[in-house]
């Protein structure tokens, strides 16, 4: 039976569950009904989650499946997050590397599910190696392989080869 | 969903972004992420987990009074 503080531990979840699916789904609509099935069964399966494991691995791993099971079709009809958004803004860095962060995730959403999955878990969520592994069921080499596609899709996307090699360029000018 | 093909374990060798790239899209995807965190939750989160508590409150009362009579 869940007790009250399971309750609490999942609200303190739920910001970071949201903001796996928004980027899961490309929608905060289906984004907001993933969570809610979400919350569900991990309420009704609260018996299965093993004390003392990540239980933001074991949230996303339940939303993932109920994803690719029910909703991945959905979410290429609605992608309504584009006013979502609380912000419009340049991500902080240095003259070279300044990225506008609208385009960083119109490219985000160009990336294939599994690639993006993967960069939100490592790259943004804070999880290991080994706990993206088991959410996605596949072995590290794969999460290895899909964090460095997808690093390498987003620096063609987003044309930061060309802006390094300028950069270069420029200091080279500057230093001679 | 378990798309575990060869090739995909094998393509481990694509070219690493160069350092400076590979910062400033771990820069974005940090902003991105925090501000999908920052956003206000809807209540309907917390008012779905109110109510399975609730329930367990009233299946536990029922229990007890069960035991009782």
């Amino acid at each position: 039976m869940p007790s009250a503080s399971f309750k609490d531990e999942l609200l303190a979840e739920t910001r970071n569950l949201r903001a796996f699916a928004i980027s899961l789904s490309g929608s905060v609509t289906l984004a907001d009904d993933l969570v809610q099935e979400s919350l569900l069964r991990a309420w009704s399966n609260s018996e299965k989650f093993q004390p003392g494991t990540s239980l933001r691995a074991w949230l996303f791993t339940i939303l993932r499946n109920i994803y690719y099971s029910n909703y991945r079709k959905r979410s290429r009809e609605v992608q309504d997050s584009d006013g979502f958004y609380a912000r419009r803004l340049t991500v902080p860095g240095d003259q070279e590397s300044h990225l506008d962060l609208e385009d960083f995730r119109k490219a985000l959403t160009m990336l294939p599910p599994e690639q993006r999955e993967v960069l939100t878990l490592i790259g943004a969520s804070g999880l290991s190696y080994e706990e993206a592994a088991v959410i996605c069921e596949v072995g590290i080499g794969t999460i290895k392989s899909r964090l460095s596609r997808a690093r390498a899709k987003l620096v063609e996307l987003l044309k930061l080869d060309e802006t390094s090699a300028m950069a270069v360029e420029r200091r080279a000018r500057r230093a001679g | 969903m378990n798309p575990t093909d060869k090739t995909e374990t094998e393509a481990q060798d694509v070219a690493a972004p160069d350092p400076k790239a590979a910062e400033a899209i771990g820069r974005a995807l940090a902003a991105h992420y925090a501000d999908l965190v920052q956003a206000p939750l809807p209540d309907k989160f917390m008012e779905l987990l109110t109510r399975l508590e609730d329930g367990v409150r009233v299946s536990e009362r029922k229990r007890r009074r069960d035991a009782l009579g």
